[in-house]
């Protein structure tokens, strides 16, 4: 299927037949082989000179491939290296695959046709121990520099208590302090210059500004900002780990805890990934259900973000109002999942239980109540002009930079850009509802905030339609891998029951193959790449969440700018440090 | 009786001390006799003030403690400290992550005597749903841990009722009053399990709202909460 796409036939006529393979994959997803060589070259071409562009590097990451059981016997390399790369106008991905072997693990940098690619290509050389020739700065991100190995190699323990139990000596704490102490001269800066001294000023891992533990080293003329260096990886819970020991059904847990304000919208894009594999059909209710919910906790996300934001530039009230909202939305969460953050609802085929008596009251109520206080907050916010002028111009980026380094969702939408892919590629029945894109014009620390203002408008409006037009129906798939199945029929015969209990107890076995899933989620664009060998659990667990990119922009779109807007554009960025380090 | 002003007179509580007799009940109102260890406890229990430091989800509903709904200003505990050094109660709210152990450690070790370290969450208590190679399993295992709260996140008004656990801890405490006074070394009183005070209670119940309708408290018939 995948062969007869455009986008081939230019690179045949590019780079001529026998340039490389060309894989099958679930998700319909171009899936090409290329080996080291090419690599450069046609992710230039790709980024550069192809006549509909791929100009988004919107992923990457490697595959330890030594455990694998589905592989075809010729296959000899031991890793391999996945680039993902979106085409905005073409509206399509595109992923290039390149094989690696054990005793040659290194790659050319792509740093120079992507600048997102630094960190990207550092998480991999963290992970994966694969080196990439003329990186500037090949270090550890993730992990502590005194770590031994690299965790997503398959012989690198998963678990805390396969290792030694963890200690924390006096000469433990003070190598690590050390060890954490800022030389300027590593990252290649001066300390001074023309008789200026510049200072380093150390901010987080635990500082109230950074919205969690993240770390920023900021070289400061004065005031003003000459470079920031981020130091992440403090919030690092392995949670792609985690997805290759968990069974596919119980790992869904672990995914409302990546982006922790989006609750259920995490575990949207695994889902969708994982019934892509299997084939699942997920009922019309239980899909506007979902809907619903992740749109719930858009709203959610983004009255926490409004609340901080304001308290981020000086105004001390609003997060008051903001989480006395949020608690209203979480009053039907409550209701309808029994959780409040971390609901873990949604169900391969399906959600976990048909919506309770009542729900529509509460789901009424709440559309009647939020409008006119979201009327309230523009005034006492978004119209402040002391807000105005401490967000105005601050932090400002074009569609060109952003796309450069990453950025999807509302950064991207603040730009002026309008896409999303709720509407670009809808999922779980977007397309059937009435919703606009909200965007903005100056791609500034102001307009980010416009756009998720609207954004949770929008939002509601979505809610109202999934509240007036609720479809009748099942709300798991009647497919034998949907999980929980059901109990019903197990009371009749004897290999229903057995099946149950095989699922219940050891999980579905979903089929071998890849696939990748992507939902606009509240921060971005968050996108799951699976890989199964067919086995009860995914043999590997790609998280692609939007908060990373975003946060390796922050030290570009601050420089130049006074420390205090620094608090600003991290506000108006909205990141989630789970979101960022997993 | 000239100063008072016509509100004053009609206020109850005024009216009963002015109707009072005499010297000896005016000094029973106003004068409170304690032992200084007492007074000192009840002080530090009824104002304990948490540093500012969150980890993970945990800090979001810790957070949420401190807006309207829930209030944690009703115990005292709204006074969030930024510096280690002006506060009484680290909560970690939280994973511990082994990148982060040092520095917990560090900010735990900035804080002055007396403190406490309130554990909340399941990762906090034990490593929860995070056995995995860079989580620590529990703060514990490099700091004293006062209260657990269980919970994956603990629901705020479950943070508070840890809170008031600790107050209760906190004000039957005994510490020396100085390094030349009396015994120097801490009474704590003991603390028991909670689950194992509740099990009577939880064995007995018989009745389990089901699924299929809106839980009572959310209920729109309830009125707005």
């Amino acid at each position: 299927m995948t062969h007869d796409l455009p986008i081939i036939d230019e690179l045949r006529l590019k780079f001529g037949t026998d340039y490389a393979q060309i894989e099958e994959t679930r998700d319909g997803v171009p899936t090409i082989s290329t080996d080291k060589a090419s690599v450069l070259p046609l992710l230039r071409f790709l980024k550069q000179d192809a006549a509909q562009p791929y100009p988004m590097l919107f992923d990457m990451t490697a595959i330890d491939e030594r455990n694998r059981r589905d592989r075809s016997m010729e296959a000899s390399n031991e890793f391999t290296a996945v680039y993902q790369l979106f085409s905005f106008d073409r509206n399509q991905d595109l992923r290039i695959k390149v094989p690696l072997a054990l005793d040659d693990l290194a790659l050319p940098t792509v740093t120079s046709i992507w600048p997102s690619a630094n960190w990207y290509e550092r998480e991999v050389w963290d992970m994966f121990g694969i080196r990439f020739n003329g990186h500037p700065y090949l270090r550890r991100l993730l992990l502590p520099k005194s770590w031994d190995g690299h965790p997503l190699r398959k012989d690198h323990p998963a678990r805390a208590t396969e290792m030694e139990p963890f200690e924390l000596t006096e000469e433990d704490e003070q190598t690590e302090q050390e060890l954490l102490k800022f030389s300027p001269e590593e990252w290649g800066m001066q300390r001074s210059q023309d008789h200026l001294e510049y200072m380093f000023l150390n901010l987080g891992p635990a500082h109230t500004g950074t919205h969690g533990i993240l770390r920023l080293v900021v070289q400061l003329a004065g005031e003003q900002i000459v470079d920031i260096v981020p130091d992440i990886g403090f919030h690092h819970r392995a949670a792609e780990k985690m997805g290759e020991r968990q069974t596919w059904h119980t790992y869904i847990p672990y995914t409302d805890r990546i982006d922790y304000l989006g609750g259920v919208m995490n575990e949207l894009p695994y889902l969708l990934a994982v019934e892509r594999l299997a084939g699942i059909r997920v009922p019309v209710r239980a899909q506007v259900i979902r809907v619903m919910l992740a749109e719930l906790f858009r709203i959610a996300s983004h009255l926490v973000w409004y609340g901080t934001f304001a308290q981020d530039v000086g105004q001390l009230s609003p997060v008051f109002y903001m989480f006395t909202d949020r608690e209203r939305v979480f009053r039907i969460i409550e209701a309808i999942t029994g959780g409040r953050m971390h609901p873990g609802w949604f169900r391969i085929g399906g959600v976990a239980h048909d919506l309770p008596e009542g729900w529509d009251h509460l789901v009424r109520e709440f559309l009647e109540y939020l409008p006119p206080r979201l009327n309230e907050y523009d005034t006492l916010v978004l119209g402040n002009q002391i807000f105005q002028a401490r967000t105005k111009g601050v932090g400002c980026y074009t569609t060109q930079e952003a796309i450069d380094w990453g950025i999807t969702g509302p950064g991207l939408r603040a730009t002026g850009f309008s896409w999303d892919f709720r509407k670009t590629q809808p999922y779980s029945g977007y397309e059937q509802f009435d919703f606009e894109v909200p965007t903005a014009v100056n791609g500034d620390c102001y307009d980010r905030g416009l756009v998720r203002v609207e954004e949770m408008r929008q939002s509601l409006r979505i809610i109202g339609q999934c509240l007036e037009h609720m479809p009748e129906g099942p709300t798991k798939a009647d497919h034998p891998l949907a999980t929980p199945p059901d109990k019903a029929r197990t009371l009749q015969d004897i290999e229903t029951l057995i099946q149950h209990f095989l699922t219940v107890s050891w999980g579905p076995r979903i089929p071998a193959g890849e696939v990748m899933a992507k939902v606009e989620a509240t921060k971005g664009c968050n996108a799951y790449y699976l890989i199964s060998d067919g086995a009860p659990w995914p043999y590997r667990v790609r998280i692609r969440t939007p908060s990373f990119p975003h946060i390796q922009m922050v030290p570009s779109i601050s420089k130049g700018h006074v420390l205090s807007d620094l608090l600003a554009i991290l506000g108006s960025v909205d990141f989630v440090l789970a979101d960022v380090d997993r | 009786m000239d100063h008072i002003t016509p509100d004053e007179r009609t206020d109850p509580r005024r009216i009963r001390l002015l109707e009072a007799d005499g010297f000896h009940e005016a000094v029973r109102r106003a004068i409170v006799l304690a032992r200084l260890q007492d007074l000192i406890a009840w002080g530090r229990k009824h104002s304990l003030w948490p540093f500012n430091f969150g980890l993970s989800c945990c800090y979001i509903e810790m957070a949420t403690s401190l807006t309207s709904r829930y209030d944690i200003a009703r115990f005292g505990s709204e006074v969030v400290r930024g510096s280690p050094r002006e506060a009484d109660v680290m909560v970690i709210a939280g994973t511990v992550f082994r990148k982060m152990a040092p520095i917990i450690k560090r900010l735990y070790d900035q804080m002055m005597e007396p403190r406490w370290v309130i554990s909340m969450g399941s990762c906090a208590n034990s490593g929860g749903m995070y056995d995995v190679y860079s989580v620590v399993q529990g703060v514990d295992r490099f700091l004293p841990v006062d209260v657990y709260v269980p919970g994956c996140p603990p629901a705020p008004h479950t943070l508070m009722e840890g809170l008031l656990l600790l107050q209760e801890a906190v004000g039957n405490e005994r510490r020396p009053l100085s390094w030349v006074l009396g015994p120097d070394q801490i009474e704590r009183p003991a603390l028991p399990i909670r689950r194992d005070l509740a099990r009577e209670s939880r064995q007995r119940a018989q009745t389990f709202p089901g699924m299929n309708e809106v839980a009572w408290y959310s209920s729109p018939r309830q009125g707005p909460r």
